[in-house]
């Protein structure tokens, strides 16, 4: 029996990587994929690095991959949009080493900015073949199998897995890891490798573009081929005049919904794009009615309709286009209810949920207990209140800055947008001052563009630049200004202050965001500058602190008399450290949550805090 | 053996860690396990959900569905009440009795339910469940981030599903040098909290 090992799909992916012998695997931090590359990076043959952003990351792959060397490259969706103007001519040029680009969604948004169906752009848009796993073992073997279909049809394959299988663990077989023959060696082939607008003498003058793209359009032909006799789609008899048809994650919770109505359903299950054609209309035929379960997007019910279409066949297809919701996550529970729709005689099937009696507050996000981010948010919503000044947010641990009580940044778009957005506010030419604030990780990633652009046009601005040293967010993986790699190698960390200074900002200061007077004293100068003013406001992550050693600052007990504290809650408004509690018009301190950080000191101008 | 364990807490208390040594108790035992976190910014304190599916035949979603939780582990009242309506009709919760306070009951923007108002509605959903203090037992051994390993040696207690001695040994066998002495300690005080009650 093979050995088994109990790993997280995300996990099985980077070992399925390894096993295929991958060489180099490049990516971003972000959830849901963050734990492929950190699995990969504990075999030492792999060069595994965290890039400054993932379309660097898609480049630097394809680079290993134009030596024969197979590589992989890792992505949440969002990093995936940043690699697409890449991805739009890899497709065009194929690849040598197999290369494979996991690509994490995230339907229902619990973890990102949006909930995005990458396969949208991967497939629809990239017309690259697409696996969507449905459990860890799954992913794994499609890792594995991506690699040896990519060096044989010379095209870049792409895995998309869900949060759900990216973080389900279940024992997944481990098999040999392959080790590759073949010498890394660049070669010339420029009518391939030079992606320009330039006629080929060869091709009887047509433009290159025009010509690489009918080579994709007719690599879709042997893509068909391959998927259809593709272990990752099967079809399953069962009872009923409806087909279901499941996409990824979607067959499990459709199998789930078997299991708790004890019946079987004639099921497709598929796992690849393009679609097995003749598996899907051989099912189609069946049926007087197909209902396509996925995640999230209706992008296989869309191409059902089309092959159907195409083939004459008069079949009605539901599913993500309104017959089950068009948006948040797919659940057993809606696939539940969508079969009570279909077989009514279902609905006492369904399990009885228990239900509580009581109203149960939200939870928001905020920052540890601790973290420097706290003090440094508080001095710049005292700063901005005071400069009615408009505060422009990004992405990291600082953007729950965002929500209450500080409610302190007014935008939040994607990684980067900080300074571009406050840009405009700028131009506008309303009279308010702005500002912006971006984590270093997420300046490195995009946000230096906006930088320099800023700097380049004299935007009157001020940067906040928090510089944690870490990717907080996504569990500390390093960045370009972090001094070791993921391997804990030593490397050059670039220093922000120095950068932003050789680039022409009006002024650079290195400021410690627990002092909350220096950080104020930065700011309000800042304020009155002309051009872009950046501040780096520089501490260890307070997390990652506790657990490397490293100090954050020198612990300070604090008290709270009550005699003093008037209940003007500043400390819980403007400031919000969940060790201080507010009830019965008095702030308190909890003592046992309390890190003892001392910064709510500086907050409390009643001197209720000592 | 169909077994489906949910432990919810606030990011911090180690929710992980409890749900990996019973997965690896469970599978020692020769059964199946599939398991999935909800982990979105569990640092920070949001809510942390642990699904815990033990089995001796295929198993699919990951995620246990609705109806379908056998035991529900609380590491925090709130945390527990949000995940309440997952319970199956006859299963039961086991609950520390601590608030972790969020950020809007802290602004007096949302109130954190009453005690009374816990215990009332808990008694009028007629489910059988268990309340313990684990986090002031853990404060008392070691620290309050013992809690899951107190909540784990409660529940190993009360359910005739574990074999106590060797879900000692899988936690043992998990445990960092540095505290597994104390680790081990809370697992047996959380044993001692609940041993008559069941
Ligand atoms: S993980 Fe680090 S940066 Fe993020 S909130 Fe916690 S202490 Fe702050
Ligand atoms: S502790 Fe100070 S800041 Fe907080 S409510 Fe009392 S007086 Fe106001
Ligand atoms: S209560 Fe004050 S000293 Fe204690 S952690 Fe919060 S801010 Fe720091």
């Amino acid at each position: 029996m093979a050995k088994k090992e109990y790993l997280m799909g995300n996990e099985a992916m980077g070992r399925g990587a390894v096993e295929a012998g991958v060489k180099v695997a490049a990516g971003y931090p972000g959830t849901p994929a963050s734990e492929v590359l950190e699995y990969a990076s504990k075999y030492p043959d792999v060069h595994v690095e965290w890039c400054i952003n993932e379309k660097v990351a898609l480049e630097i792959t394809m680079g290993a991959s134009l030596c024969y060397t197979r590589a992989m490259a890792v992505m949440k969706h969002n990093g995936t949009n940043v690699a697409l103007d890449f991805l739009m001519h890899l497709n065009y040029t194929g690849v040598r080493g197999g290369l494979v680009l996991i690509s994490g969604d995230d339907p229902g948004g619990i973890s990102s900015q949006n909930e995005e169906d990458s396969r949208i752009i991967t497939h629809l848009d990239a017309h690259l073949p697409v696996f969507d796993p449905w459990c860890p073992q799954e992913a794994k073997d499609m890792v594995k199998a991506a690699f040896k279909l990519s060096e044989k049809t010379e095209l870049c394959f792409v895995v998309r897995p869900v949060m759900r299988v990216c973080h389900a663990r279940s024992p997944v077989k481990l098999e040999e890891i392959a080790t590759s023959s073949k010498e890394p060696f660049f070669e010339d082939d420029r009518s391939r490798f030079i992606m320009s607008a330039v006629r080929e003498p060869k091709a009887g003058g047509v433009l290159r573009p025009v010509l690489r793209h009918k080579w994709l359009n007719e690599k879709q032909m042997e893509l068909l081929q391959i998927m259809a006799d593709s272990p990752f789609n099967h079809e399953e008899e069962g009872e009923g005049s409806i087909g279901l048809v499941t996409c990824g994650i979607g067959y499990a919770y459709v199998k789930e919904a078997e299991e708790i109505l004890g019946k079987k359903f004639p099921i497709l299950k598929l796992g690849t794009l393009p679609l097995p054609r003749d598996k899907v209309v051989k099912f189609a035929g069946k049926f007087d009615k197909l209902v396509v379960y996925e995640d999230s997007e209706a992008v296989v019910e869309g191409l059902i309709k089309e092959l159907l279409y195409d083939e004459g066949i008069k079949v009605a297809v539901v599913g993500r286009s309104g017959f089950l919701p068009k948006e948040g996550e797919l659940l057993t529970t809606v696939v539940l209810k969508s079969l009570a729709t279909l077989y009514p005689e279902l609905e006492k099937l369904i399990p009885e949920t228990a239900s509580l009696d009581i109203k149960i507050p939200i939870r928001t996000r905020t920052q540890c207990i601790g973290c420097a981010y706290r003090s440094l948010l508080h001095a710049l919503k005292l700063v901005a209140r005071k400069t009615h000044g408009v505060v422009a947010g990004d992405i990291g641990c600082y953007d729950a800055g965002s929500f209450l009580p500080l409610e302190l940044q007014s935008t939040i778009y994607c990684m980067g947008s900080s300074i571009p957005i406050a840009t405009g506010i700028a131009y506008s030419g309303s009279k308010q001052p702005v500002f912006a604030i971006i984590g270093d990780s997420t300046f490195f990633h995009n946000g230096v563009l906006g930088l320099l652009n800023a700097i380049h046009n004299a935007v009157d601005m001020v940067v906040i630049v928090c510089d944690n040293r870490t990717t907080a967010m996504t569990g500390f993986q390093p960045h370009p200004g972090s001094d070791t790699d993921i391997g804990g190698k030593p490397v050059i960390a670039i220093d922000i202050a120095k950068l932003v200074t050789a680039a022409g900002a009006t002024s650079a200061r290195v400021v410690n965001p627990y002092d909350i007077p220096e950080v104020m004293k930065a700011l309000n100068k800042a304020a009155k500058e002309k051009g872009v003013s950046v501040i780096v406001a520089s501490s260890p992550c307070y997390l990652l602190a506790r657990r490397t050693g490293d100090i954050c600052f020198t612990p300070r007990k604090v008290s709270l008399d009550p005699d003093r504290c008037n209940g003007c809650k500043i400390c819980i408004d403007y400031f919000g450290c969940p060790a201080i509690r507010f009830a019965d018009e008095k702030a308190t301190i909890d003592q046992a949550t309390c890190v003892e950080c001392g910064m709510c000191v500086y907050v409390c101008k009643r001197g209720a805090i000592t | 053996m169909n077994l489906n364990i949910l432990i919810a807490g606030v990011g911090g208390q180690g929710n992980l860690f409890a749900s990996s040594i019973l997965a690896e108790y469970f599978t020692n035992q020769g059964h199946q396990v599939l398991a999935v976190e909800t982990i979105g910014a569990a640092q920070r304190g949001g809510s942390v959900v642990s699904h815990l599916r033990v089995s001796d035949s295929e198993m699919y979603s990951p995620l246990i569905p609705a109806g379908k939780v056998d035991i529900l582990m609380g590491f925090e009242i709130l945390e527990m009440l949000r995940n309440f309506q997952l319970l199956s009709v006859d299963g039961s919760y086991l609950l520390n009795d601590y608030k972790e306070p969020t950020v809007l009951c802290n602004l007096e923007m949302d109130t954190y339910p009453s005690d009374e108002m816990i215990t009332a509605a808990l008694q009028k959903s007629g489910k059988k469940g268990y309340i313990i203090k684990a986090t002031e037992c853990a404060r008392q051994i070691g620290g309050s981030l013992l809690t899951n390993v107190v909540m784990v040696g409660a529940l190993c207690q009360l359910s005739p599903l574990f074999h106590r001695q060797e879900v000692r040994q899988v936690l043992a066998g998990k445990s960092p040098p540095k505290v597994r002495d104390l680790n081990l300690k809370a697992f047996d005080a959380g044993g001692s909290l609940v041993s008559g009650m069941s």
